[in-house]
């Protein structure tokens, strides 16, 4: 996996490819705009992390919509200092495909270029989702483990769906709010881990593999395999 | 008296004082030449009947006017102001009563100095040829005129000088009445950037000066209450942030110096960090909080149907409300619209609803709703739990204030600052009530039409 720094605090820069590197990607850090676009024009790249206040004439925004204007599909997570909502949603209307604000965690970061990098194309013909013995059937919206019927909500199957989509990946407690119910906003609270809790009260509980893991920090990971990272 | 370029005052009563004055002068003399105009048309007036009078007699009775002007001397009437001079056509005197006299153009009354009976006068002479070639001055004396110049010259004089004098005491008036409040004002405003910001202007009046007072004292409680706010928030910011810097501190510390069993560096390092991502969050929420209070979302703001927003809410804290034992419900309904950004709406109904389940306890129950009431929009949060006693509720929105008996619940005292703050970002406000069987919770809006 490639991916390109495009960041021009040269501190978060080695801390951003140190992170990146040590998961497994190989990080390619770049200052300035001018130098980003001749990278993204020369080769192409699994993800590009993008600051979105760079210094000289052309911007991270300019860059991204530069990209995007010339047909280019690679994911972009955008950085910011900038964390309104306004902001949030025109780095996204102008093609960004996440949007982060610092000062951010690393493993928010991590998460999210992994979900960036292994997403799949949602709703094509697939109708079934399957992570060992937990069936999740999208048409008549049951779920089955090892045969049995568990009985969930509405918000609780959108939930587990978006866990198995991300099967294996670390998912954080914002990305579940954004995804799920849509919002985005720091609740600050407990509240996605009491949603997670009864969650697994109904899909692990009864059962001897625990399919739902904390990430301790970070967030949660719906795997048949238990350990610390899925990645 | 002051530099009269750094004095308005001053400026305005010179000005108004120059004008008054002359104005006087303008209608005093005016008035002065318009009465001697009147009083020397009499004259002529007077003149001329005489004159023609005489030509009239002369043409009647040749070679008896100086007889008849002889008679009119001697008859008393007049004849301390009445002048009468014939002469020959040579020049000399026939009859009269002027000892000398000027040369006299032939047409209209002209003013000169004479002698009158050996006594110099002012007077008024109309010189007439008559047809046998003399020529008879007729006149009259105008010491009668000249009393009556001087007695208005005086009058007037009198009057302009009452005049200055009133102008002057006006000006000295005015000038303490518009003084005076201004010299308040800024010792007021001495006092408040000598650092005393509760000083207040007096006010006196209700007029100009009294309304700019009050409005400058409104002004100031507005800025006095956003210093304590300040205040506020540093004393807290030195008081909740402290201690978690302090104990980030001395646990690294200790596991720099290790090797005494304090935990190893990498514990130490992870709490270190769980530390520091509570004080990330508590900066996020004031920056948060001062974004909101800045207004600067207020150009992205769109239609949202609050309803659905509490539906979503109830919806995403309904496991938190299982796990604590208490009720959850969203009163269901057709959309109702606000204008404004949807993810702040949420993260303040977020805010109430989760201080309802801390706060009301096990078995009870916490209503969410949305409900339309003319032109507001209510996003309200019913909970029965013991409310918040009244003496608090006016400072329960204030940055960092918590209520003594909830210091030991988790928290940071900025939740219902922020709910406060996007309530005032949206145009409407934050209200608090205690129902009587608990606590309500009411994020007022305005109401956008749907359309």
């Amino acid at each position: 996996m490639r991916c390109l720094v495009v960041e021009d605090e040269p501190n978060t820069s080695r801390y951003l490819c140190n992170g990146l590197h040590t998961a497994g990607f190989v990080a390619v850090p770049c200052g300035n705009a001018v130098e980003a676009q001749q990278l993204v024009d020369a080769s192409a790249w699994d993800v590009v992390i993008l600051d979105r206040l760079l210094p000289g004439s052309t911007d991270g925004m300019a860059l991204l919509e530069r990209m995007r204007a010339r047909g280019d599909r690679t994911p972009v997570l955008m950085l910011s200092a900038l964390g309104s909502t306004d902001e949030r949603v025109h780095g996204l209307r102008c093609g960004a495909d996440d949007y982060l604000v610092k000062p951010f965690s690393l493993d928010e970061l991590l998460a999210r270029v992994e979900a960036l990098t292994r997403r799949r194309p949602t709703g094509n013909g697939e109708t079934r989702l399957q992570v060992a013995d937990l069936q999740l059937d999208l048409r008549s919206q049951r779920v089955t483990r090892n045969g049995c019927p568990i009985l969930l909500q509405p918000r609780e199957f959108r939930l587990l769906e978006y866990l198995m989509r991300h099967e294996g990946q670390v998912v954080t407690r914002s990305m579940l709010l954004e995804s799920v119910w849509e919002y985005h906003f720091d609740p600050q609270t407990n509240v996605i881990d009491v949603q997670i809790s009864r969650l697994r009260n109904k899909v692990d509980k009864e059962f001897d593999v625990a399919l739902i893991h904390t990430v301790r920090g970070v967030g949660y990971r719906l795997s048949a395999v238990a350990g610390d990272r899925g990645a | 008296m002051p530099d009269i370029r750094r004095s308005v005052v001053t400026q305005l009563l010179l000005g108004y004082g120059l004008l008054v004055a002359t104005s006087i002068a303008v209608v005093s003399l005016v008035f002065y030449f318009g009465t001697m105009g009147v009083l020397q048309q009499n004259v002529d007036r007077r003149l001329i009947y005489i004159a023609n009078r005489e030509i009239r007699f002369n043409m009647d009775h040749p070679g008896a006017l100086a007889r008849e002007i002889d008679r009119q001397l001697g008859d008393s009437i007049n004849s301390d102001t009445e002048i009468f001079q014939l002469l020959s056509s040579r020049g000399q005197r026939i009859v009269g009563n002027l000892d000398t006299w000027p040369s006299l153009p032939d047409r209209g009354p002209v003013t000169a100095h004479v002698l009158r009976y050996g006594r110099p006068a002012l007077a008024r002479l109309l010189r007439i040829s008559l047809l046998d070639g003399d020529t008879l001055i007729v006149g009259w004396e105008l010491s009668e005129q000249e009393l009556i110049g001087r007695l208005v010259l005086r009058s007037l004089a009198a009057g302009a000088l009452i005049s200055l004098l009133l102008i002057f005491g006006g000006a000295l008036f005015f000038r303490h009445l518009i003084e005076h409040p201004i010299a308040v004002m800024r010792r007021t405003a001495h006092e408040i950037e000598a650092g005393d910001l509760s000083r207040r202007i007096p006010v006196a009046s209700s007029d100009e000066f009294g309304r700019l007072a009050m409005d400058i004292n409104r002004m100031l409680d507005r800025i006095e209450q956003l210093m304590d706010g300040v205040l506020h928030v540093s004393n807290a910011i030195a008081h909740d942030l402290r201690t978690p810097l302090s104990r980030i501190r001395s646990r690294l510390e200790e596991a720099v110096r290790s090797g005494d069993g304090a935990g190893s560096p990498g514990e130490a390092a992870v709490a270190a960090i769980g530390e520091i991502d509570e004080l990330i969050l508590v900066f996020e929420k004031l920056l948060q909080i001062a974004q909101a209070e800045s207004g600067v979302h207020a150009n992205a703001f769109e239609p949202v149907d609050i309803r659905r927003v509490a539906r979503d809410m109830a919806d995403l804290y309904d496991a938190s409300a299982e796990a604590a034992g208490v009720q959850l419900r969203a009163v269901d309904g057709g959309p109702v619209l606000a204008l404004g950004d949807r993810n702040l709406i949420a993260n303040a109904l977020a805010s109430l609803i989760d201080n309802a389940i801390k706060y009301s306890g096990p078995d009870s129950t916490v209503e969410v709703r949305a409900v339309h009431a003319g032109e507001h929009v209510f996003l309200e949060v019913l909970d029965d739990g013991p409310g918040i006693p009244e003496a608090e509720l006016p400072r329960v929105t204030t940055r960092f204030y918590r209520i003594d008996q909830s210091r030991n619940l988790p928290g940071n005292g900025l939740g219902l600052s922020i709910v406060s703050a996007i309530a005032s970002l949206h145009g409407g406000r934050l209200a608090l009530l205690n129902t009587g069987r608990g606590l309500l919770a009411r994020i007022v809006l305005p109401h956008q039409p749907a359309g």
